[in-house]
């Protein structure tokens, strides 16, 4: 089972930049959770809040059911430099084992491996350069390292970005597959009918949590256009400094 | 090692190895060669992932000021391997500190390090010049297989092992961290910690390099044999392996080849032309194999 998440009163600002204020919400444990807004809104901060890999003010609390579990993270991008002979599997195989890779000749590492990157439907890319793969298939690269660990807590970045329409269809049915495991998910993703067909809990964050629900009450269409509209609140002040 | 000098100088005498090997100075050199080359060539490697080519080269010539340091305090100046040691050290761990705390791009700040600690070395080796023949110096600047000795040996050894264990333990995870920081984070790595570790482990070869390859040339057999493999490999393992084995055939290359043509150049300079037509080779293979 993965846990809930309690974040309260999270508030995130970069000099003079106001990032997210005030944010208090309760991520219920086992579902499927959406952060979505518009760009600068604020979504990957409050995810790298969440993980810990930005510094920020409030509390946010992970509510083990048990024992702490494993957390698997997919970025929103990772950057792999094309002429580095990193392959697919080496890559898997940097994130499930200590066994350096130039002294690893262990075939279960590799079995597990390369199963992991069956789930994704990238084992036949397995000796491929990493920088070879379109930015799709290295989202999927990226998702089967996040669920080597079995992990119950889930957090992705915008995970499609990239992906064709049958990897996005994968990807869904992956994430329907998690959520009847229980596991706690929680996704950044910009695609409005793709939320809507993952039947989740929508958070929509532009600077502060404007409105959380299920994909039906919150992307009405009367709402979207006031709640993914770029602009927020203090670039009225903005425009007055500038000027 | 003398149990080995007194079996590869009778060697030589029956006739089945070179002349060059009744000399105690070149079983040195060749122990420290196979000792050294492996340890440079899959370090290399992690350099090139990591970006840190310049990095290396800086610290090769802060031996420089280092050098000077240690002499003007006393030491041997065939030998100021404490001056040396603190010197590339700091350099290397404060140019790290100073870049996880600021916004300065970091080739630039490699830049500046670099630049102060030339300086510093030039002036400080004015005053050296007073107390030793400035022309010893080129020993450790450039390499000089003549004054490896035995306590070289030992240093070059334990250093050896250090890093090897170090890495046998750490690789992946220095790897990981450099290519996504933020997952290695997540998986809950210290990626300050690797990314510091690896840092002293480039510092700690380059010193112990110095001898064979000199302080200056020491940089570049961190990156040519790694830069040969990148063009000749598919994954990591043999990225990693080939690199060292090439890093290894050009010290024992480099140091054989001017002693059996009575050539009169540095080790670190041999060495480095031999692994340079390595990377010669394996470019020009690539631009016509492929066409």
């Amino acid at each position: 089972m993965g846990p809930s998440i309690s974040i309260n009163n999270v508030s995130l600002r970069y000099e003079n930049n106001i990032i997210l204020e005030d944010i208090s919400t309760v991520l219920e444990a086992g579902q499927c959770h959406v952060v979505m807004g518009p760009n600068g809104g604020g979504k990957t901060s409050l995810l790298r809040s969440l993980l810990g890999l930005t510094p920020f003010k409030g509390k946010i609390n992970v509510h083990w059911s048990d024992k702490k579990g494993n957390i698997g993270y997919v970025p929103q991008k990772a950057a792999f430099e094309p002429s580095l002979p990193l392959t697919v599997l080496d890559f898997i195989l940097l994130n499930q084992t200590r066994t350096p890779l130039f002294f690893n000749f262990n075939k279960k590492h590799k079995a597990k491996a390369l199963q992991q990157l069956a789930r994704v439907g990238m084992e036949d890319r397995a000796l491929l350069r990493m920088g070879q793969l379109s930015g799709g298939e290295q989202q999927r690269v990226l998702f089967a390292q996040a669920l080597l660990d079995d992990p119950d807590l889930l957090i992705l970045d915008e995970p499609t970005n990239g992906m064709d329409e049958n990897g996005v269809r994968y990807f869904e049915s992956l994430i329907a597959e998690l959520v009847k495991e229980k596991k706690t998910i929680l996704v950044v993703h910009h695609d409005i009918s793709a939320v809507r067909r993952l039947k989740a809990t929508v958070h929509i964050v532009n600077g502060k949590l404007l409105e959380s629900g299920d994909a039906e009450s919150v992307l009405q269409p009367t709402k979207i256009e006031r709640l993914f509209n770029h602009y927020r609140s203090n670039s009225a002040n903005i425009k007055s400094e500038v000027a | 090692m003398e149990t080995l000098r007194l079996l590869a100088s009778q060697g030589a005498q029956a006739g089945w190895l070179s002349e060059s090997f009744s000399y105690a100075f070149m079983v040195n050199a060749l122990v420290a060669a196979l000792l050294v080359g492996p340890l440079l060539g899959g370090l290399g490697t992690l350099v090139i992932a990591k970006r840190l080519a310049f990095f290396s080269e800086a610290v090769g010539h802060a031996a420089l000021t280092g050098i000077a340091i240690g002499v003007l305090l006393g030491e041997p100046p065939e030998n100021p391997i404490i001056g040396l040691f603190c010197f590339c050290m700091i350099f290397a761990l404060l140019l790290h500190f100073v870049r996880n705390r600021t916004a300065v791009p970091y080739d630039t700040l490699v830049g500046v390090f670099l630049a102060v600690a030339l300086a510093g070395g030039a002036a400080l080796l004015m005053y050296v010049a007073r107390k030793i023949n400035i022309h010893m110096l080129e020993n450790v600047l450039f390499g000089s297989i003549l004054t490896i000795t035995d306590f070289d040996l030992l240093v070059l050894g334990v250093s050896c092992l250090l890093i090897i264990v170090g890495l046998m333990f750490t690789f992946n995870r220095i790897l990981l961290a450099s290519i996504s920081p933020d997952i290695a984070k997540v998986r809950g790595h210290n990626t300050h910690f690797y990314d510091y570790l690896f840092v002293m482990m480039v510092t700690l070869v380059t010193i112990a390099a110095v001898k064979i390859v000199g302080a200056v040339l020491v940089g570049a057999l961190l990156l040519i044999p790694g830069a040969t493999a990148r063009l000749m490999t598919k994954n990591m393992g043999s990225f990693v392996l080939l690199s060292s084995f090439l890093a290894t055939l050009s010290c024992i290359i480099g140091t054989l080849l001017p002693m059996e043509l009575k050539w009169p150049i540095p080790s670190g300079a041999s060495i480095i032309l031999v692994s340079a037509t390595f990377f010669l080779i394996a470019t020009v293979y690539r631009i016509f194999g492929r066409s």
